[in-house]
């Protein structure tokens, strides 16, 4: 089994803890995304996967053994680095073959696996180049292959495409997740782009200061956010927070009053503050009778879409994306929405707290 | 454009100036060796030899052991820039590469050896010599020389530049320490090692004070002793021949140098901008 598992994992630079005890497992053959704003502990929690940073204090299991004092070489992890590290006095082929010359692999087995990596990578043709004479793009994909000949059981990328133009990225990430089909190593990405963990990741883990935040499928991750965290940071605009007043049946938002769901009840059963989460593509524009009045008070163009922004009373905004061009602000007066499609959230905490039960004991 | 010119006269005059001073005893000094005696002591200014002569240099290679003193010479230069070097880049290597307690009071106590003069660790060596029985032999030179605090820094900043992840990558490759330092670290530091490797041996090779002090018999001089026989009274101030022996003794510096000029410039630089 080549799962990765963290037991209470720490991490501290002297009095500063980095990584609060991080709990969670990747299985065997996996993609997951470690994504979150800069300075979360993303990158620190991938460098203490390849061995790179030490651990304060907890376990990590990798494969089922601890693997603490192990060092890095003896981990059997290949990785890419954001700047590609590939070695400046090395031609392509010594930078991909570099490693398995010390694993002393027979010269037969090097070449068929180097030739067989710059193949799917479209680099045959590029051996004898040198890193300076390729372009961002080819760097990267040297670097994808020096990683993919290892053919190690674990792959560990740390924002491999930051460096890369808008199309290249795109290429590239389809290119990364045909090569995990191929090899089907387990696999740790490390982004800031959220665009990036939504496309590649099978499930994706979301930390804030050190902390796991959420680590669910990308589908669970957009539309049932753990805290209003996950909620404000995935998404572009992110999640509509509005915060609520709840009395008997009916809610407050702003100065509008809506009458509350039935299958809401038992949920927010005893709470008479919360957050009410929408996303903006699920807000409806209403030009009569709208649940909640609010002026539109910027609009702006994306060509495939619109985002209208919305005032309400209360000076809250509310974000509103819409396919329709049809409808102008102007004759938008505020917007409704399905309950089904609202997430709620803790006033205090931020914490989700849950989903109607469906007839039938299942979840929404 | 004109005041650009004056301008640039104007920094330019004292800096042809600087550059004639220094170029002026090793005019004269090439001039000297080719003239013979009568030349050199005539009441008139003769900058260039009239006619020239070999004499000078026949006397040099013929009625002196001069071969022998190159030896010495090449000996000791060759050995002390060996171990000089091997004990910057092993230092440096170990002051970037690894964390440990102290690193960073070890290296500033390091940095102190500069600032700490020649003539003050003279008498504690030589005892140590004495002591060691190593007087009047090539290792009493060459001992308390075989680490330098100024090639350990050069080194260190050097290495420093090498982007860390390339250390990690070769690391998570499956590369040992000395791995990492033969297949990565030196290749990339290959220039700024061959300057300072150069610069150590040109002062090694010129070095008088402590040759001088360790070595006595006349068989075991280095080439700057050897030199100052030929000024004392003892040679009755042969300025012809001193200044042949003074001439072949700087060929060899001059050659390194010259061929290696662009390393030992950039590193110098380098040395400078980054931190």
């Amino acid at each position: 089994m080549k799962n990765i598992e963290f037991k209470a994992v720490k991490k501290k630079y002297d009095e500063t803890t980095v990584i609060q005890e991080l709990n969670f497992s990747i299985k065997e053959g996996e993609r997951l995304v470690l994504l979150g704003p800069s300075g979360c502990g993303k990158t620190t929690t991938l460098r203490m996967i390849a061995g790179l940073e030490e651990i304060s204090e907890g376990q990590l299991f990798m494969g089922g053994a601890v693997v603490n004092g192990v060092a890095p070489g003896k981990r059997n992890i290949a990785m890419v680095f954001q700047n590609y590290a590939l070695f400046p006095h090395l031609s392509v082929w010594e930078n991909i073959t570099f490693g398995l010359k010390i694993q002393k692999l027979t010269e037969q087995e090097m070449t068929k696996r180097a030739k067989e990596a710059l193949e799917i990578l479209n680099l045959t043709g590029y051996e004898n180049r040198k890193p300076k004479e390729l372009s961002g793009g080819q760097k990267q994909r040297v670097a994808l292959c020096r990683a993919i000949v290892k053919q190690s059981p674990y792959f560990l990328l740390d924002e491999p495409l930051s460096n890369l133009d808008a199309q290249l990225r795109q290429q590239a990430r389809t290119e990364l997740v045909k090569l995990h089909e191929i090899y089907k190593p387990t696999m740790i990405y490390v982004t800031h782009d959220q665009v990036e963990a939504m496309t590649i990741a099978q499930r994706i883990a979301i930390m804030n200061k050190g902390e796991l935040q959420q680590i669910d499928t990308p589908e669970n991750i957009y539309h049932r956010p753990a805290n209003t965290f996950v909620a404000s940071f995935i998404g572009t605009p992110p999640m509509n927070l509005l915060s609520a007043h709840v009395r008997d049946h009916w809610i407050f938002i702003g100065d509008a009053c809506v009458p509350l769901d039935a299958s809401w009840d038992k949920v927010i059963a005893g709470r008479s503050r919360i957050i009410l989460g929408i996303r903006p593509e699920k807000c409806l524009l209403a030009g009569e009778k709208p649940m909640v009045p609010a002026e539109v008070s910027y609009v702006e163009n994306l060509g495939s879409q619109r985002t209208l922004r919305l005032t309400l009373k209360n000076h809250e905004n509310v974000f509103v994306s819409t396919k329709d061009f049809t409808q102008t602000a102007n004759s938008t007066k505020g917007f409704s929405f399905r309950w089904e499609d609202v997430s709620v959230f803790d006033y205090k905490t931020g914490v989700n707290i849950g989903y109607p039960i469906k007839e039938g004991g299942k979840n929404e | 454009m004109r005041t650009k010119l004056d301008k640039n006269i104007l920094w330019h005059l004292p800096l042809i100036l600087a550059v004639f001073l220094q170029l002026w005893p090793i005019i004269f000094m090439a001039s000297t060796s080719f003239k013979d005696m009568n030349q050199i002591f005539t009441s008139t200014l003769n900058p260039l030899p009239f006619p020239p002569t070999l004499n000078n240099y026949v006397a040099v290679l013929e009625d002196f052991p001069f071969w022998t003193y190159v030896y010495n010479t090449f000996l000791i230069a060759t050995l002390v820039t060996v171990c000089k070097i091997a004990t910057s880049v092993l230092a440096a290597f170990a002051f970037v590469y690894y964390e440990f307690k102290g690193k960073e009071t070890i290296f500033n106590f390091m940095l102190l050896t500069f600032f700490i003069p020649i003539t003050v660790l003279i008498m504690p060596n030589y005892l140590l010599m004495s002591k060691l029985g190593l007087l009047n032999t090539p290792w009493g030179v060459i001992l308390p020389q075989i680490a330098d605090g100024m090639g350990i820094f050069l080194m260190r900043q050097t290495i420093r530049g090498i982007p860390k992840p390339l250390l990690e990558a070769a690391l998570l490759e499956g590369a040992g320490a000395i791995g990492i330092l033969t297949k990565v670290v030196l290749p990339l530091i290959k220039p700024s090692a061959i300057a300072v490797t150069i610069f150590f041996f040109i002062h090694s090779w010129n070095e008088y004070f402590w040759p001088l002090l360790v070595l006595q018999d006349k068989e075991n001089y280095t080439l700057p002793l050897a030199l100052q026989m030929f000024i004392s009274a003892e040679g009755g101030s042969e300025w012809g021949i001193a200044m042949a022996v003074a001439m072949l003794t700087s060929v060899l510096p001059l050659l390194l140098y010259l061929f290696c000029q662009k390393y030992i410039l950039s590193t110098f630089l380098q040395s400078g901008v980054k931190g």
